[in-house]
């Protein structure tokens, strides 16, 4: 019977005084210093976060200004010198073919 | 512009770049293999010791509205229209650089002749540049370079003797502000060539020295300077196709601690010519001038600079020959 009592008296929140308040406030102190740490840790992440999404906004936007500039232009301009290109040997290939051949496929439409 | 490294005037206006690009020619047969060191070609004139640079990496770039008009009367004459409207950079006191928008008309009449050209321009807001270019012989050419202004104090004038030999060359140049320098290169070997200036500024008691060396083979141009004046520049011009070169520029000025290089690329093909440049102080540039139909060139120039954050777009045309 008294072991029953004591051991319902070592539960939390129990009418025994001296051992409750020894584990709560055990139990207080680990929890604040895991919460503190975590709530600082956290916060710690969010600003490297923070920063971290800033400076890699910031390099996206000198890379896409940067490539805008120095390689869209160029890009159009290869892309029409090859349309040139093609169009002249086009251009070649049919002047040099004899005309009935050319003439031939093209009267049914 | 060899002579812009050494000196604190300004450099002459360079002359009008053509779409034309071509690097010095073949110094000697490739079946020879013997070097004839009495048979030197004559090498570039001092100050265009780094043109295939300068023309690749650093282009007209402008902010604004640009449209010239050029035309021709003559076989020998021509004049020419131009309207400038944008913004220019001014230097102040207090911040560095103030952009204030200005436009302008230019008229100008070039006469062309093999042995005399004489250029004159003269601009809305007051000023005059006028260019003469003489051959007293075949082998002695006078050069004057003169800018007019309103404000006192501000006009320059400059002239240039230029002796021309069998592998060197020689150039005098007096100027206002008392300013006098020589200059001189010689061809080393068929591809290596070496010169050296000298000039001294009278009002400000400053004389320097400065030396270049030149190598250029078919393909590509390196050329190095160094002056009194603090300045090394060095520069290497690749030409990886006959529709494209590289060329890096690298500069350090030794009084004031700046090192500054750049990286850029010239694409000349049928249609266009475009030109980009990277630079080391954050700064991206490209400029290109399309054919849109005989005679008639669309320009476009965009310059950012990531550090200031400067943003310049430019467009333009050009009508005529």
């Amino acid at each position: 019977m008294s072991s029953s009592q004591g051991r319902r008296g070592s539960l939390p929140g129990t009418s025994d005084d001296g051992k409750g308040v020894l584990s709560r406030f055990s139990s207080s102190i680990s929890q604040s210093l895991i919460v503190s740490r975590g709530k600082r840790t956290a916060s710690e992440a969010a600003t490297v976060a923070k920063k971290l999404l800033w400076s890699t906004g910031r390099a996206a936007w000198i890379a896409g200004t940067t490539f805008l500039v120095l390689v869209v232009p160029l890009i159009i301009e290869m892309d029409r010198e090859q349309q040139m290109n093609e169009l002249e040997m086009q251009q070649a290939s049919l002047l040099g073919a004899p005309p009935p051949s050319i003439a031939a496929p093209a009267a049914p439409k | 512009m060899g002579s812009s490294v050494s000196h604190a005037a300004a450099p002459p206006p360079p002359p009008p770049a053509g779409l034309a690009v071509a690097l010095p020619p073949k110094a000697e047969e490739k079946s020879e293999k013997k070097v004839d060191y009495l048979n030197l070609p004559c090498p570039v004139p001092f100050e265009e010791i780094q043109r295939e640079a300068l023309m690749s990496l650093k282009p007209e770039l402008f902010e604004g509205l640009r449209f010239d008009f050029t035309k021709g009367l003559n076989q020998k004459f021509s004049l020419s229209h131009s309207v400038y409207m944008g913004s220019t950079e001014v230097p102040s006191p207090s911040s560095g650089t103030i952009k204030v928008p200005t436009a302008h008309y230019e008229f100008g009449a070039n006469f062309l002749d093999p042995k005399l050209m004489l250029i004159g321009r003269v601009l809305t807001d007051g000023r005059l540049n006028a260019r003469v270019k003489c051959d007293l012989t075949d082998n002695l050419t006078l050069k004057i370079n003169a800018q007019l202004t309103n404000e006192p104090h501000f006009s320059q004038g400059m002239f240039n003797f230029d002796y021309k030999g069998k592998d060197f060359r020689a150039q005098y140049q007096m100027g206002n502000n008392a300013f006098y320098g020589a200059n001189y290169i010689q061809s080393v070997t068929p591809h290596l060539s070496l010169g050296s200036e000298v000039f001294w500024l009278g009002h400000q008691r400053k004389s320097g020295i400065g030396f270049a060396a030149r190598y250029n083979t078919d393909k590509m141009v390196a050329t190095a300077q160094a002056a009194s004046t603090g300045i090394v520049a060095l520069c290497y011009v690749q030409k990886v196709s006959e529709k494209v070169s590289l060329a890096s520029d690298f500069m350090y000025n030794h009084m004031t601690r700046d090192v500054t290089s750049s990286f850029g690329y010239d694409y000349i093909l049928r249609q266009c010519r475009l030109r980009g440049k990277l630079d080391s102080n954050g700064c991206v540039a490209a400029f290109l001038e399309e054919r849109l139909n005989m005679g008639v060139n669309f320009i476009l120039s965009a310059e950012i600079d990531h550090r200031k954050k400067d943003y310049k777009f430019g467009f333009g045309m050009t009508v005529g020959e």
